[in-house]
């Protein structure tokens, strides 16, 4: 109790300290409550503006002759959508009508009977009825180069002479526009809609003339019967833009506080102060995630308030509404305030497990931008139109949340969907507090003064290193994930590439270039000493005898995994042809090629960088064992499929393992290309199959490998994981692993001896 | 010459950073002394020799590369939280929240080192009173002056009112009203049996305080015991002279600046 009660204290003090300075205000009260209905509100009157003065502009109409003008001056005049009382006319009379001065009456709007879309055209019409001046002309190459260089808006052409109601045949009549021009489109649109108007009425005059009725030329009439209700379809409105406002708003309110209580505060000095105090650093970094997390909300709810008034107040609403088929579900607001709850502790905690890690507010602000588009490229799939809460997407962190709120506004969510984003995103924040304070006691990020921003831009600053820093892994990391998924996407999207063999080089060409050069140039140029960084070092034999457990073992497990998982998570037809396509392109080669792609290249490259690399860069901060597993979850994340990253991420967890235990990254790349060479050829009728299969080997119906196999592959796994956990890695210790983290405490050793192995 | 009863004993200690580079380096190095209730040892030496983070260690803020810190008994790794209880740290620079009010974080603090209400608010009352802190108690700590803040700063560290002080050059850039206050404060405390553990480089405060001292020098204790021993040792009476005979004549330990003000 004594606990809660303190980080109660630490939040409160934190909260009135972040509540006095001015910047906070202005991010979480000023911003959403002035700032941002004044915009929303200034740039819709400017977009009414706009439309008016389109509608009401006076447009410029270019004809050939007199004779045109007159007819065209008779036939906008006569329009039945500005004039009802010309409806029933014929055209003829209007001309001599107009010309007589006896058609220019006020016309009345008659009352709606219908809401066609082409009756609210007319209404339209009618209330801003656009002028059309007509320019006469002497030819028709005239009446295009007076369009062409913008002196008029359009032009009509009448290429038959004027046309007249005829009992049969239809005249021609052509619209001169410049569809570059928007003014000149809308001044064409409205020309068309009157010829089209007129081409309608002398239909029906025809019809009547041979005692038809109008409805014998449309046998068949097609209409729509809109069944959402007003709320839904407001819903639907307000679910495309909110979401992705609330996240980012969101995400604005906690940066400012989450910097300046860790980063803020460590530049301040006042951290060492604080951390002087008898109170664990837990309760401190909770008080302080707290804080961060409430004043998320508290700005989520602001500018949710907001958004709510503007469209309340402000017209927005009446503009969205669309002559009242459309209501704002205002009440569905409070809800989603809930939903954001879980967004904003996890984005606190994520911001907070950032910012810990730097020393200085400018380099917390470094980091939190990559956060920020981290955050932002889910948001944006969770708008997409079509995406669905199921299946992966139910667990995906912010774009889960994004559809959730959509769905809140059109009203088409359940509690099992609710119950599934709240939990994975409360699990997600809590993993996310868990690093942060780990992060925040850290004796390096507290006093130290290595590593600061500028350092790592200049060369000329580098010291050379044996591994590279935690930002500089955690950098790279970012960088290749985007470049590889893109690389990928791309490789896809290529004419005939997808589904034959030059898509498999082309991948080689991604690996080797994005995990094996990429990292291997970064290193060079940050001056990281390459055998080191990457553990090139040779290993004990122990290491090679693990490494032979877990390759020979885990193609087998993996196989029976995915046979049980497909009965939980089942893979999309889709994207298990896909995948089938893409092995079946290396159906042709000769198995040892396919091993070369499918083993040798990606276990080299892959290990290279992420228990290289990646893993060498992270253990230093993150201590050994947390170093592996984010470094495990990157490689299950990097195969950018749900469907694969248990596998994948386990994978990564044993030959991280592999790195860890015996500080050489080759048994990892034996093991790693052992299970992927033996996940192919196993399945190939000239690889390993027949072998195989003398072996009693085989998938059943549902895809399980025989039950002795997995028992036996299970058997063998536990051996290689015993070989690597009990027995001391019989090689140098490890200690340059240890660097300066308090948390693994190991004994000292001289950090030489790992060199001379 | 290591008598029982030190409330702070450390042995042995030594800490070692990492560098970015990946190479280390050793900021204290196998220093072992100890300090009595009721006694003020000063830890004197050049800057970066290794003084702050001695005092680091010693107040469980850094974890001893090898080594051990015993505090009243306890040693500082195994229960980081209890022994913290003990000290009163003040840090060099004086680290105060800008945008709270002295009184709130002397309050704050209060809450932190679990004093009930009533006993925090007598306390706090007792350490504005001796401080002077009253006329600016109620102003943002952002808006005072260097010798208010370090004022603010040492009843921030005695709130708890811990048997053992440990202060990180108390008297750096205070002018010298301030000054004599502090030190005067810090004679009082020693006088009612508290241990203080002081860092400085102003000869003269050793010269006014200590009895006993040691001399840090890149990290290593080149010399520890009584001020009158050590100057028979050398022979040489201004503080100053034993210092620089002890580190070697030849090096000039003090660089440019000057050690006292």
């Amino acid at each position: 109790m004594r606990r809660f009660t303190r980080i109660q204290t630490i939040g409160r003090k934190e909260l009135l300290d972040t509540l006095r300075d001015r910047r906070t205000l202005i991010a979480m009260i000023f911003v959403p409550m002035v700032l941002y209905p004044a915009m929303m509100l200034g740039s819709l009157q400017g977009f009414e503006l706009q439309v008016g003065r389109l509608k009401q502009e006076r447009y410029k109409v270019a004809v050939e002759s007199e004779a045109a003008q007159r007819w065209l001056r008779a036939v906008i005049d006569s329009d039945p959508a500005r004039r009802p009382r010309a409806t029933s006319l014929p055209a003829e009379e209007i001309v001599e009508l107009h010309e007589r001065g006896e058609l220019d009456v006020p016309s009345t709007a008659p009352a709606l009977r219908d809401e066609s879309p082409a009756e609210a055209a007319r209404a339209d019409v009618r209330q801003h009825p656009p002028e059309y001046e007509i320019v006469v002309m002497s030819q028709a190459d005239e009446v295009r180069a007076q369009v062409r260089s913008g002196a008029c808006h359009a032009g009509v052409l009448l290429p038959g002479g004027v046309p007249a109601r005829g009992e049969s045949g239809s005249a021609q009549v052509t619209l001169v526009l410049d569809q570059t021009d928007i003014r000149s489109q809308i001044a064409a649109a409205g020309l068309e809609g009157i010829l089209k108007r007129l081409s309608e009425a002398w239909l029906h005059e025809r019809l009547r003339r041979v005692r038809l009725d109008p409805q014998f030329i449309t046998p068949l009439e097609t209409l729509q019967e809109p069944v959402a209700t007003p709320e839904k379809v407001g819903g639907s409105i307000l679910g495309q833009i909110v979401p992705l406002i609330l996240v980012i708003m969101t995400i604005t309110g906690a940066i400012y506080p989450a910097i300046d209580l860790t980063a803020g505060e460590r530049e301040r000095g006042t951290l060492e102060t604080l951390m002087v105090a008898p109170v664990p650093t837990v309760d401190l970094i909770a008080g302080k995630f707290l804080v961060v997390a409430l004043i998320a909300m508290l700005s989520a709810a602001l500018n949710l308030l907001s958004i709510g008034g503007t469209i309340w107040l402000g017209g927005l609403g009446d503009l969205l509404a669309r002559g009242g088929q459309v209501v704002i579900p205002l009440n569905m607001l409070p809800w989603v305030l809930v939903v954001l709850v879980p967004l904003a502790v996890m984005f606190s905690a994520a911001l907070l497990a950032v910012c810990s890690f730097a020393r200085s507010f400018k380099e917390a602000q470094n980091y939190v931008m990559p956060v920020m588009v981290a955050a932002m490229i889910p948001a944006v799939v969770g708008i997409l139109p079509g995406t669905r809460l199921e299946g992966p997407l139910l667990i995906m962190p912010v774009t889960n949340i994004v559809i959730l709120t959509r769905d809140l506004f059109t009203g088409r969510f359940d509690l099992f969907s609710i119950l599934w984003v709240t939990l994975s995103t409360t699990l997600y924040a809590g993993a996310a507090v868990a690093v942060a304070a780990k992060l925040f006691g850290q004796e390096a990020v507290l006093f130290a003064d290595s590593g600061s921003i500028k350092t790592i831009f200049k060369r000329r600053f580098f010291r050379p290193a044996d591994q590279p820093s935690a930002a500089q892994a955690f950098l790279l990391l970012a960088v290749v994930f985007s470049a590889n998924f893109f690389a990928q996407q791309w490789l896809l999207k290529l004419p005939g590439v997808a589904g034959t063999l030059r898509f498999w080089f082309g991948l080689a060409a991604v690996i080797v270039t994005l995990f094996l050069l990429a990292p291997m140039l970064f290193a060079l140029y940050m001056r990281v000493r390459i055998r080191s960084a990457f553990s090139l070092g040779p290993a004990a034999p122990a290491g090679w005898l693990a490494a032979l457990c877990f390759g020979l073992s885990t193609w087998v497990l993996a196989q029976g995994w995915f046979a049980f998982q497909q009965t939980w998570l089942p893979m999309p037809p889709e994207m298990e042809r896909a995948f089938e396509e893409m092995v079946a392109a290396l159906g042709g080669v000769h198995p040892l090629v396919m091993l070369v792609f499918l083993g040798l290249l990606p276990a080299v490259c892959e290990e290279m960088f992420f228990r290289g690399y990646a893993l060498g860069g992270l253990r230093g901060s993150l201590g050994r064992t947390a170093a592996v597993i984010v470094v495990a979850l990157a490689f299950g994340i990097y195969h950018h499929s749900v469907h694969r990253l248990i596998v994948t991420s386990a994978l990564g967890l044993l030959f991280g393992l592999l790195v860890v235990r015996y500080r050489s990254i080759w048994p990892a790349v034996v093991a790693h290309g052992l299970h992927n060479g033996l996940s192919g050829l196993s399945a190939r009728s000239d690889g390993l199959k027949p072998l195989l299969e003398r072996f009693g080997y085989g998938l059943d119906a549902t895809g399980y490998p025989p039950p002795s196999w997995l028992v036996a592959a299970g058997l063998l796994l536990l051996v290689g994981i015993a070989i690597a956990v009990l027995r001391p890695g019989g090689t140098a210790p490890a200690q340059t692993l240890v660097r300066g983290s308090g948390a693994d405490a190991a004994p000292p050793h001289s950090g030489g001896d790992s060199r001379a192995g | 010459m290591s008598l029982p009863g030190g409330i702070i004993r450390v042995e042995g200690l030594t800490k070692v950073f990492p560098n970015p580079d990946g190479s280390e380096k050793t900021a204290v190095d196998h220093i072992s002394f100890e300090v009595r209730p009721g006694e003020i040892y000063g830890l004197l030496g050049p800057n970066g020799a290794g003084k702050t983070t001695t005092l680091r260690v010693v107040s469980g803020l850094l974890r001893p590369t090898a080594g051990r810190v015993w505090i009243d008994g306890q040693e500082v790794t195994g229960h980081p939280e209890l022994v913290k209880r003990h000290i009163g740290y003040l840090t060099a620079n004086t680290g105060l929240y800008a945008r709270l009010t002295p009184r709130e974080i002397l309050e704050y603090f209060a809450t932190l080192y679990d004093l009930p209400r009533e006993q925090a608010a007598a306390r706090i009352g007792r350490l504005i009173e001796w401080l002077g802190i009253g006329p600016y108690v109620h102003l943002r700590c952002g808006a005072l002056s260097t010798g208010q803040k370090q004022r603010v700063s040492i009843a921030r560290a005695l709130i708890a009112d811990p048997p053992i002080l440990v202060l990180d050059e108390p008297t750096l850039g205070l002018d010298v009203l301030s000054n004599r206050l502090i030190l005067e404060f810090i004679s009082t405390q020693a006088a009612a049996g508290k241990a203080v553990l002081l860092s400085t480089h102003a000869l003269d405060e050793i010269d006014r305080l200590c009895r006993r001292l040691g001399l840090i020098h890149n990290g290593r204790l080149i010399a520890e015991g009584e001020l009158d021993v050590l100057r028979r040792q050398t022979g040489r009476q201004r503080l100053s002279d034993v210092f620089l005979s002890l580190v070697g004549a030849e090096e000039s330990v003090f660089g440019g600046r000057s050690p006292a003000h």
